[in-house]
């Protein structure tokens, strides 16, 4: 090779920019299902669910006498933050492409079944293995990611009415603004591209690149938040990014003093966003102004930011368990632990519905006030013959319904459970 | 039931090892990461039900970059519309240094898709994918010197692409 010659393969090499998600076996394996003129597999099994997670993992549960409480060790699960990857859908076409479940593509509903001893009133109402912290509830249907795909389920009946390829790349839910659920579908390195779809048909109705100015957060998780004007906010590299969903394009950036987002959360009133940073940081900027009003540090690991009235709610790891704690105010130094949130690989990440902070996990369901962070009802999620069962992701409907994902690895059941939480979560 | 069909031993090995790579070279082809995906996957699941095959001759991965380049070739022939490609996009200019590997980017793939599709191929599979002008031959399906003509007219085209000198000497850290 001549001198020109090894300068162009040196640029190449350094220029060419990591793929935002690697092709997988199952990628091909639907394609050539689909080149042989079978369609591929359409019930939603988990690949990266919480199945898979929960058989993987070795959990042992020792009594944790002076505490009173459960300690769950386990190989936890973890979580393809930073170089996060979604599974690719077969191709661009069927990558728009939603599916309408038919009867017999439909997930069975069936009867509901009482689980989990009946606490809350807990009753699945499918057996579908669906990604952790992914269900999210809007109007009168639930959306939920599992098996590659965003699934939109009746929450009356459990069926799953439309599926359209996607696979998370990253811990977190479904944001629906309007008519529109919005969801992260690549976030790795310099790219980070958001995708929005109707939320009654699933078809995409955009697609939204944002530019990661310094690459993403090696520690991310809890990326996008909508604020109450409609507005996205992603975690995008050292900014922040303000994104226009009617415009589909990004309208404005907060560049960080520190560090790279991992997670982000806006105040209910808009007036404030909680930007989490490397191990761990919280910064609160005025986002009428952008500028910084405050930042405080904790120990150790922190994300899946939470804004509510009073403060912000977050997540850390503590051994192998994570804890949902709180800070009023959005100041850190006063920050205390609610809840000893989940083990066995499994997250919990609190939920602000229906009025009330909610926190599931393997230990405990907890609502919990918006306002001063203060368990209102805590309820033990009971055993099932010294297995831990598990409940997430809890969200409520407007009809005034509650549900989370349940897994009970012992019994081999996992689904979306409706539950009745007590009155006293009604704050 | 599962309907999907068995995979073949040693693909899924094959795809994490070398999708990466397969990516990038794709992403350097058709300047975008759907349409590589796209490429890849075409490449991967035409290596499938042969699998068993190429892997005897220890040929997967010659096999699945001739599929990607033929592909490519059909795509531009079937989907090139007369756009001519500008240098850059006009609002990356605004945001400053913090742009400036997007902006290499950008002129990277402007300067790519200046190059005829057979030329651009030869740049990929020689420079980039470190095949010998005898494999970049095989994998095209012309000879050594039409392969060597092809990356003489492409360096000189490259040469004159704004902003790509200065990359090549140095420029700016991926």
């Amino acid at each position: 090779m001549t001198t020109e010659e090894r300068q162009l393969a040196e640029m190449l090499h350094r220029i060419t920019p990591e793929p935002p998600r690697p092709v997988t076996v199952e990628d091909i394996a639907h394609r050539v299902a689909r080149d042989n003129g079978r369609e591929p597999r359409r019930r939603l099994t988990a690949r990266r669910g919480w199945a898979p997670t929960l058989a993987a993992a070795s959990v042992v549960v020792i009594a944790a006498a002076s505490a009173g409480v459960a300690t769950v060790l386990t190989s936890h699960g973890t979580h393809p933050s930073g170089g996060g990857t979604p599974a690719s859908p077969v191709s661009q076409s069927a990558s728009s492409t939603p599916s309408s479940a038919s009867p017999a593509q439909t997930a069975p509903g069936g009867t509901p079944m009482r689980v989990a001893d009946g606490v809350w009133g807990a009753e699945l109402i499918n057996r579908q293995s669906l990604d952790q912290e992914s269900l999210t509830g809007s109007g009168d249907s639930l959306f939920a990611f599992g098996h590659g795909s965003l699934a939109r389920i009746d929450p009356g009946t459990g069926n799953v009415l439309r599926t359209t390829p996607y696979s998370a790349p990253l811990p977190g839910r479904p944001i629906v603004v309007g008519n529109t659920v919005w969801v992260v579908w690549s976030y790795s390195g310099g790219d980070i591209t958001l995708r929005g779809y109707d939320t009654r048909t699933l078809a995409q109705v955009a697609a939204v690149p944002v530019p990661a100015i310094g690459g993403v957060s090696s520690t991310a998780s809890g990326v996008l938040a909508a604020g109450p004007d409609g507005q996205l906010y992603l975690a995008a590299g050292d900014t922040v990014a303000t994104v226009d969903p009617a415009a589909g394009r990004v309208t404005h950036r907060i560049y960080l003093t520190a560090g790279q987002a991992s997670s982000v959360a806006v105040a209910p009133d808009g007036s404030k966003i909680y930007v989490g940073t490397g191990s761990f940081q919280l910064l609160v900027y005025d986002l009428g102004t952008g500028v910084q009003a405050s930042s405080s540090r904790m120990p150790g690991s922190g994300g899946n930011l939470l804004a509510t009235a009073g403060g912000v709610w977050g997540t850390t790891g503590s051994g192998m368990s994570e804890w949902v704690w709180f800070a009023p105010g959005g100041d850190l130094r006063s920050s205390f632990r609610v809840s000893q949130g989940a083990g066995g690989g499994l997250a919990s990440l609190p939920s602000l519905s229906g009025g009330a902070v909610w926190i599931g996990g393997t230990h405990e369901l907890v609502c919990a006030s918006p306002a001063t962070g203060k368990a209102m009802v805590r309820t033990a999620i009971p055993a099932d013959q010294g297995i831990v069962r598990y409940f997430g992701s809890v969200t409520v409907l407007s009809s005034g319904r509650a549900y989370a994902l349940y897994q009970d690895q012992r019994a081999n059941l996992s689904g979306v459970a409706a539950l009745t939480p007590p009155q006293a979560c009604a704050g | 039931m599962d309907d999907r069909p068995s995979e073949p031993d040693g693909f899924r090995d094959f795809v994490e090892a070398r999708s990466n790579a397969l990516l990038r070279s794709g992403w350097l082809l058709t300047g975008d990461w759907p349409s590589a995906e796209d490429l890849v996957q075409t490449a991967l699941a035409a290596a499938w039900p042969r699998w068993e095959m190429l892997t005897r001759q220890d040929a997967p991965e010659l096999y699945v970059r001739k599929i990607m380049v033929n592909t490519f070739l059909r795509w531009r022939q079937r989907r090139w519309n007369g756009e001519i490609a500008t240098g850059r996009l006009p609002e990356l200019q605004a945001y400053g240094d913090a742009f400036a590997q997007i902006d290499a980017r950008q002129a990277l793939i402007a300067a790519l898709d200046r190059l005829p599709a057979r030329q651009r191929a030869v740049v990929v599979l020689r420079y980039f994918a470190d095949q010998t002008e005898t494999q970049t031959a095989t994998a095209m399906g012309c000879s050594v010197g039409a392969v060597k003509a092809h990356a003489s007219k492409a360096l000189a085209r490259l040469r004159e692409a704004p902003g790509l000198a200065e990359l090549m000497t140095g420029g700016v850290a991926s």
